[in-house]
C-alpha cells in the first residue's frame, strides 16, 4: 500500500515528512538525545507507521508518541548501561586483590558505607553479590528470590547503588523544587 | 567516609560517566571518586542526574549547530524512508496477488505452497493473512483460525534479516499468535486462546515501537478475560490499552477502548461508571471512521440508561440514534433498536408498543435460528406480563422457552432456571423479580456454564 493511496493523508510522504521535521527536533532537544543516536529512533519509528499505517488513526500523532516513547527507552537503556559500569568495576575492585592492602580496605569500607544507606533488602543483595561473591542464582536461592526474577531485582538494586553515590545532588535539587 | 580524593572529574567527564561513555579505567576512576564521598561532585553529578530528559518544563531551545546535526540525520533518514514507502507499496500489491494465489487452493496445499515456495516468505503477506483471519472473524470462526494458523507458519519462515528488522519480525509473531487466540476465543476453545496469548505474549517486542501491537494484544486479551469473567483483570487490560492510545495520541482508538471496557463494567453492573465512560468515548470516536463502533457505543450507553432507570434520557438518545441503525442497515442491529425500543417503551410504561416491539424481535430471532436471544426477548415480555398480573401468559412463554432449551440441549443450570420459573408461573407466583432474577441469570449464564440458580426466599 503507498502512503499515496491513504485518505487519512491529503499530501505526500514527502511533504508530511517535512511537516514532521520541526516536531521531531524539539523533541530530541527536550530527551537530549545526541544526533547521532536519533538515527536509529527515527528510522525505526518511521518504518514501524509505514507498516501500520492502515491502522494507525492520526499518523502524526502516532509518530511522536512514538519516537517519544523511544527517547524515554534511549535513557533507561543508558541508565542500565551505567548500572552495568557500575557493577562491572566493582565486581573487578572486590574480585582483584588492589596494591597496596589499603587502598583495598578503603575501597571495601566506602563501598559498604554507601551500601549501609541502601533498603534492606539491596543491603542484603549487593552485601552478598560483592561481600561474599555469590552468584545472581545463589543470592536469588539465600534470599528467597525466583531466579527467574533475580536480574530484575539485581538491576534495581544496582540503580539504588548508583543513585546513592551522588544522593547530596540529588536531595539538593529535590530540596529546591 | 573519606572525604575528597584527588583530582575532581571535571563536568563533561561527569556527564560522560553518567551516560557509561568513559573508557573503564576512566570510568572506574570516577566512581571511586564518587564511592569517596566527595561532596562537591556528588552534587554536581546527582544535579545532572535529577536533570532528566524529558522531565524540563521549559520549552527547548534549537541551538543553530545543534538543529544543523539533527537536520542532517533526518535529511539521511527521511530519504530512506521514502525509498522503503515506495519498497513497502510494492510488498503490499504483490502480497494481495499472492493472498489471491493462495485461497484458490486448499487449505493443506496453501500449507505446502508457503512451506516450499520463496515467493510466498513475505512478511506483507503475513500481514495480509492475519487481516483476513480478523475479517473472518465471528463469521467464519473456522477459517479465522486457518488463516491464523498458517501467519504464523509462514512467520517463522521470515528471515529477521530482511528490510523489517528483527524486531518487527517479532511483532508480526506476536499479532499472529494475539489473532489465533482471538479466534480459538471465537471458536470457544479458551484453553487453547489462553496459550496463544501467552505465545503472542513473549514474542512482543517491548522497543517503543511495538507499543501498538502491546495495545492490540491487550485489547484481545481483554476480551477473553471478560468471557472468563475475570474482570478486575479485563480492566486492567483496557487500562493499558488506553494508556498506549492516550500516549500516542490515537482518539478515535481510545474513544474505542473506552467503548470495550464500558462493556466489561457494564457486566460488572456499575452502569453510572459505564455511562460516563460511554459519553467520553462518543466526544472521542469519529462516526464517519467507524461507523459500527460508534453504534456499538450509542447503544450501548443506550442499555446502560435502560439499565439504571434513566428511560427518558435513553428515548432521547434513542431517537436521535436511529438514522445511525438505519444507516447500517444490518438486520441484527436493527433488531438490536427495536429490542432496546421495546425496553425503553416498557420503561415509561407504554406496555402496548413495548408487546408489539418484544413479539416483532423475538419472532425474527427465531427464524434466524437465535434461540437463546429469543429466550431474553421472551424474558423482557415476560416482566411486563407479570407486572401486567398475567400470569397465564407469563406461563406460556416459560414453557415455551422450556421447550426450545430442552430440544436443543441448553445448559443444564439454565434450564434448571426456566423450569424454577414456569413451576411458579404455573402456581400463579411469578412476580416481577422472579423473572428478572431468571433474565438476568441468563444472561450471565450464556458465557458462564459454571454459575448457579439461587432462588432467594422473596424471589417466588
Amino acid at each position: 500500500m503507498s502512503v499515496l493511496d491513504n485518505p487519512l493523508l491529503e499530501s505526500s510522504l514527502e511533504a508530511f515528512l517535512e511537516c514532521l521535521r520541526p516536531r521531531l527536533k524539539v523533541l530530541f532537544i527536550r530527551y537530549r538525545i545526541p544526533p547521532i543516536d536519533t538515527e536509529d529512533i527515527v528510522q525505526q519509528a518511521l518504518l514501524a507507521l509505514l507498516y501500520r499505517w492502515r491502522s494507525v488513526r492520526d499518523p502524526e500523532a502516532w509518530l511522536v508518541g512514538t519516537v517519544r516513547n523511544k527517547c524515554l527507552l534511549y535513557w533507561r537503556d543508558q541508565r542500565r548501561k551505567l548500572y552495568d559500569a557500575v557493577d562491572t568495576t566493582v565486581l573487578e575492585w572486590v574480585a582483584v586483590p588492589l596494591s597496596p592492602a589499603q587502598e583495598a580496605a578503603d575501597v571495601r569500607r566506602d563501598l559498604m558505607s554507601v551500601i549501609e544507606r541502601l533498603p534492606p533488602k539491596c543491603r542484603s543483595l549487593l552485601s552478598l553479590r560483592y561481600g561474599l561473591g555469590f552468584e545472581p542464582p545463589e543470592v536469588a536461592k539465600r534470599l528467597g528470590y525466583r531466579t527467574s526474577s533475580i536480574s530484575k531485582v539485581t538491576t534495581r538494586c544496582l540503580a539504588a547503588l548508583t543513585r546513592q553515590l551522588f544522593a547530596a545532588g540529588i536531595r539538593k535539587k529535590k530540596g529546591w523544587e | 567516609m573519606s572525604g575528597d580524593r584527588g583530582d575532581h572529574p571535571s563536568r563533561e567527564v561527569l556527564e560522560r560517566f553518567l551516560l557509561a561513555q568513559l573508557p573503564a579505567s576512566e570510568g572506574s576512576r570516577v566512581l571511586r571518586h564518587l564511592l569517596a564521598g566527595c561532596p562537591g561532585c556528588q552534587e554536581t553529578a546527582g544535579e545532572m542526574w535529577q536533570h532528566a530528559p524529558g522531565a524540563q518544563r521549559q520549552p527547548a531551545v534549537l541551538d543553530a549547530e545543534l538543529e544543523l546535526r539533527y537536520d542532517e540525520v533526518l535529511d539521511r533518514v527521511f530519504k530512506r524512508v521514502e525509498i522503503a514507502e515506495r519498497s513497502i507499496a510494492r510488498e503490499r500489491a504483490t502480497a494481495r496477488e499472492l493472498l489471491a494465489t493462495l485461497e484458490k487452493h486448499p487449505i493443506e496445499r496453501q500449507r505446502m505452497l508457503l512451506r516450499n515456495s520463496q515467493r510466498f516468505r513475505s512478511p506483507a503477506l503475513c500481514e495480509q493473512l492475519i487481516e483476513a483471519s480478523h475479517h473472518a472473524g465471528f463469521a467464519d470462526p473456522g477459517r479465522a483460525r486457518e488463516l491464523a494458523e498458517i501467519a504464523l507458519e509462514l512467520v517463522s519462515s521470515l528471515d529477521s534479516e530482511d528490510a523489517l528488522g528483527l524486531s518487527a519480525i517479532q511483532n508480526l509473531e506476536s499479532r499472529a499468535w494475539a489473532q489465533l487466540a482471538n479466534a480459538r476465543r471465537v471458536s470457544g476453545d479458551l484453553a487453547g486462546a489462553e496459550e496463544a496469548f501467552e505465545r503472542a505474549d513473549r514474542s512482543l517486542c517491548r522497543d517503543g515501537a511495538g507499543l501498538f501491537e502491546e495495545a492490540r494484544l491487550c485489547d484481545l486479551k481483554a476480551s477473553l478475560r471478560k468471557e472468563q469473567r475475570r474482570f478486575p483483570e479485563a480492566l486492567c487490560l483496557h487500562d493499558r490499552v488506553i494508556a498506549i492510545y492516550q500516549s500516542l495520541g490515537q482518539r478515535h482508538l481510545l474513544g474505542r477502548a473506552y467503548t470495550q471496557k464500558a462493556m466489561v463494567i457494564n457486566e460488572i453492573g456499575d452502569y453510572d461508571s459505564a455511562i460516563a465512560l460511554l459519553r467520553s468515548a462518543l466526544e472521542l470516536l469519529d462516526p464517519k471512521e467507524e461507523p459500527r463502533v460508534f453504534l456499538v457505543a450509542r447503544h450501548n450507553l443506550i442499555w446502560s440508561l435502560c439499565e439504571s432507570e434513566r428511560y427518558r434520557e435513553a428515548f432521547a438518545l434513542l431517537f436521535h440514534t436511529r438514522p445511525y441503525y438505519l444507516q447500517g442497515g444490518d438486520r441484527m442491529n436493527l433488531l438490536r433498536m427495536r429490542w432496546l425500543e421495546g425496553n425503553v417503551s416498557a420503561g415509561l410504561g407504554r406496555a402496548e408498543q413495548a408487546e408489539v416491539a418484544y413479539r416483532e424481535v423475538g419472532q425474527a430471532f427465531g427464524e434466524l435460528g437465535l434461540d437463546y436471544d429469543g429466550a431474553l426477548v421472551a424474558l423482557d415480555l415476560a416482566i411486563l406480563y407479570a407486572r401486567q398480573g398475567r400470569a397465564p401468559e407469563v406461563r406460556r412463554i416459560a414453557r415455551e422457552i422450556l421447550d426450545v432449551f430442552n430440544a436443543r440441549g441448553i445448559h443444564r443450570e439454565a434450564i434448571a432456571a426456566i423450569a424454577l420459573l414456569y413451576q411458579a408461573a404455573e402456581r400463579e407466583q411469578a412476580r416481577v423479580t422472579l423473572v428478572r432474577r431468571v433474565s438476568s441469570f441468563l444472561k450471565r449464564a450464556r458465557s458462564d456454564h459454571e454459575i448457579r440458580f439461587q432462588l432467594e426466599d422473596d424471589a417466588s
